[in-house]
């Protein structure tokens, strides 16, 4: 279990350094002894494949695929838990959330789950500045292609009806903030701010 | 400079085994000594000990041929319930001022007992952390040196105090026995002041006093000490029943940023030897050490290799993440398996919490000046810029009694050392 005897592992030799230079907090990575606070701190440590301690040793071997395919990526509350008992003082919600974000620049994302639902979580928010459950899950179970979307769509049907009995999903039109306008603008600029902030070099 | 013949006196701050031997070391080398305790009995930590590793003797094995010693050297002057107020000078000629506390007993006792069967009154037992309770008269343990009873201050001015006064045949208790400040001249300090635990309240996720089943290393030895709270039984505190699903918890609050960022070099030996406690006692026990690694320095490889073949010891690789409690106070003991990588929450019986050690002269707030200290606030054993000042045992790192011991000969020698320079210079000066 603790050696992987799967001999197709790709490594990437320089992903490490690449990681503690580009990456925000990744410059800590060399101070991790391994002792698993954070990924036996984490809420949800049972619903991640590696969790942020082995996350953190696939980095430092090189495992470059594997890390960027890992559901750890996404699975993150930014609880921060991990960070505050870090005995080391790692900022390791800091590195999981920027290794997802160079997962999205580097083009994984698209193959994770959970990345495609936080793609579509974001495409309601930016939206409606709110999420609406049916948009969300529909945009999610289509991300799968067409037919896909439907099956996915009718195996859930039951779980949709049952919440809209309960009043638990909302019917209608989706719900919007107020000023939708607004929090374009406002989002636009923090778009623009990013774009900026890169082209100067500066890294997320 | 100096004024006239140097002081060869060495006093020595401190009476756990660190100072005790750097006080019979220099007294047997022909020095006069003073050895100054705050406590009403020397033998400092390891006497609060069940047994102590390697050899797992008991704590009177070291310590009473020390007292031998100790009593048979008429050049050592031990005050206990004494600490110091200040000090000033250099090598060869400090002045320094002491304070004592009233021990309501006199050097008459003869440790009979009767003072404290006459009254009712029972105060907290700091021998056993506060664990039970003692009587108001009490001698502070069964093999306390010196073998003299204290009055506790609570009773002091009420009619149980003239009941034990009365009690007493030997005319040993003396309740107008004051607070005391007095001056000696000194050649050289030894500081021996030892340590104490981290807080273990401050590490907030290990739920440290939300359940009486997390306890700390120091009332784990006091729980298995035959003349501790439970007479040697590792018991639960929540319910009395035997603790057989046992987890101890290694690093609370060590190699930590957050707070000791040094390891403390013992703590894996003492959980072993707990683990070891709660074997001998119940055939049926299950221990979980929970480690990040496994520090048996030198020859201790051994009390390893010995702990570790035993099936029903467990080692863990793994730091604990949090301790939950059920809703029945049960503690629940979670994190990650960093080898088989299972996220685990196990319930046991007791957890037990490693805390390492702090130099118990860190936060004292009247502390006088000792010297320098290093970043953790550890004294520097041996300065050069003050070499009157020098430090033995614990009180200049993290050591075992074996360590210790061997830095308090260093300490005595260098405290010789620097009486007899700080002799000789006043001497050609004169
Ligand atoms: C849980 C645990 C288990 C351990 N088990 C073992 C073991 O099995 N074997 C082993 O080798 N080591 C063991 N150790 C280590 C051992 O406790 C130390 O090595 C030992 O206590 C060091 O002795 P010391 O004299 O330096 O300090 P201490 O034992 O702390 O003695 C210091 C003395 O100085 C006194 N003092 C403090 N400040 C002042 C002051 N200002 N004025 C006057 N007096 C003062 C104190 O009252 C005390 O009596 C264990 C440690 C822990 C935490």
């Amino acid at each position: 279990m603790a050696v992987s005897s799967d001999t197709s592992q790709k490594y990437d030799l320089g992903f490490a350094r690449w990681v503690y230079q580009n990456v925000k907090g990744g410059d800590k990575l060399s101070m991790c002894m391994q002792c698993g606070a954070c990924s036996g701190s984490c809420p949800i440590g049972t619903e991640m494949d590696h969790g942020p301690r082995k996350l953190i040793m696939m980095v430092r071997a090189g495992m470059k695929e594997a890390v960027f395919q890992s559901n750890t990526l996404w699975n993150c509350t930014s609880c921060y838990r991990c960070t505050v008992r870090c005995p080391r003082g790692i900022p390791v919600t800091h590195v999981v959330q920027g290794l997802a974000a160079k997962a999205v620049a580097l083009g994984y994302a698209s193959e994770v789950d959970t990345a495609r639902f936080a793609h579509s979580f974001w495409w309601s928010v930016t939206h409606f500045g709110r999420t609406d459950e049916r948009l969300v899950t529909a945009k999610y179970y289509f991300s799968f292609g067409f037919i896909a979307g439907i099956k996915k769509s009718l195996d859930n049907l039951k779980i949709a009806l049952g919440m809209v009995m309960k009043g638990r999903m909302h019917v209608g039109l989706p719900h919007k903030v107020s000023d939708n306008k607004g929090l374009r603008a406002i989002l636009e600029k923090a778009t623009e701010i990013e774009m900026r902030d890169k082209q100067g070099g500066a890294e997320s | 400079m100096n004024q006239g013949p140097a002081s060869q006196t060495i006093l020595v701050v401190g009476g756990g085994i660190a100072g005790i031997t750097a006080a019979v070391e220099a007294a047997e080398t022909g020095y006069e000594v003073i050895l100054l305790e705050q406590s009403p009995a020397l033998g400092g930590r390891v006497s609060a000990f069940s047994r102590y590793f390697p050899k797992l003797c008991h704590p009177t094995c070291g310590l009473e041929i020390n007292y031998q010693r100790i009593r048979k050297n008429p050049r050592i002057k031990v005050i206990t319930m004494a600490k110091v107020e200040s000090l000033s000078g250099q090598a060869g000629d400090y002045t320094v001022l002491v304070k004592t506390k009233p021990r309501y007993v006199n050097e008459k006792c003869t440790a009979c007992g009767d003072c404290a069967k006459a009254t009712d009154v029972r105060v907290s037992n700091s021998f056993n952390y506060g664990m039970d309770k003692v009587s108001a008269a009490y001698l502070p343990h069964e093999h306390a040196y010196p073998q003299k009873f204290v009055i506790a201050p609570e009773v002091i001015d009420t009619p149980d105090a003239d009941n034990i006064k009365a009690a007493c045949k030997y005319g040993a208790v003396d309740l107008d026995d004051t607070e005391s400040v007095f001056e000696l001249k000194i050649g050289a300090v030894i500081w021996a002041t030892g340590w104490k635990p981290y807080d273990a309240t401050k590490i907030t996720p290990y739920s440290y006093g939300a359940s009486p089943d997390i306890i700390n290393n120091l009332e784990m030895e006091r729980l298995a000490a035959h003349d501790g709270p439970t007479g040697g039984k590792i018991l639960r505190p929540s319910n009395g029943e035997p603790a057989k699903r046992v987890a101890l918890i290694q690093c609370a609050g060590s190699r930590d940023t957050n707070h000791l960022p040094y390891c403390s070099r013992i703590c894996c030996l003492g959980s072993m030897k707990h683990a070891v406690y709660v074997r001998e006692q119940y055939t049926d026990a299950v221990v979980d050490i929970y480690y990040i690694d496994i520090r048996a320095h030198d020859r201790l490889e051994a009390f390893y290799r010995r702990v570790s073949a035993d099936p029903q010891v467990n080692f863990i690789k793994s730091k604990p993440g949090h301790v939950e409690i059920e809703e029945d106070g049960t503690p629940v003991v979670c994190g990650e398996d960093t080898i088989s990588r299972e996220v685990y929450a196990r319930s046991y019986d007791l957890v037990v919490l490693a805390l390492g050690m702090e130099p118990s002269a860190l936060t004292d707030t009247d502390a006088p000046h000792m010297g320098s200290r290093d970043d953790y606030g550890f004294i520097v054993p041996l300065p050069g810029d003050e070499p009157g000042l020098s430090s033995a045992g614990v009180a200049g790192g993290p050591l075992d009694v074996s360590m210790s011991v061997q830095s308090a000969t260093a300490a005595a020698l260098s405290a010789i050392q620097a009486v007899r320079k700080a002799t000789a210079q006043s001497g050609a000066l004169e």
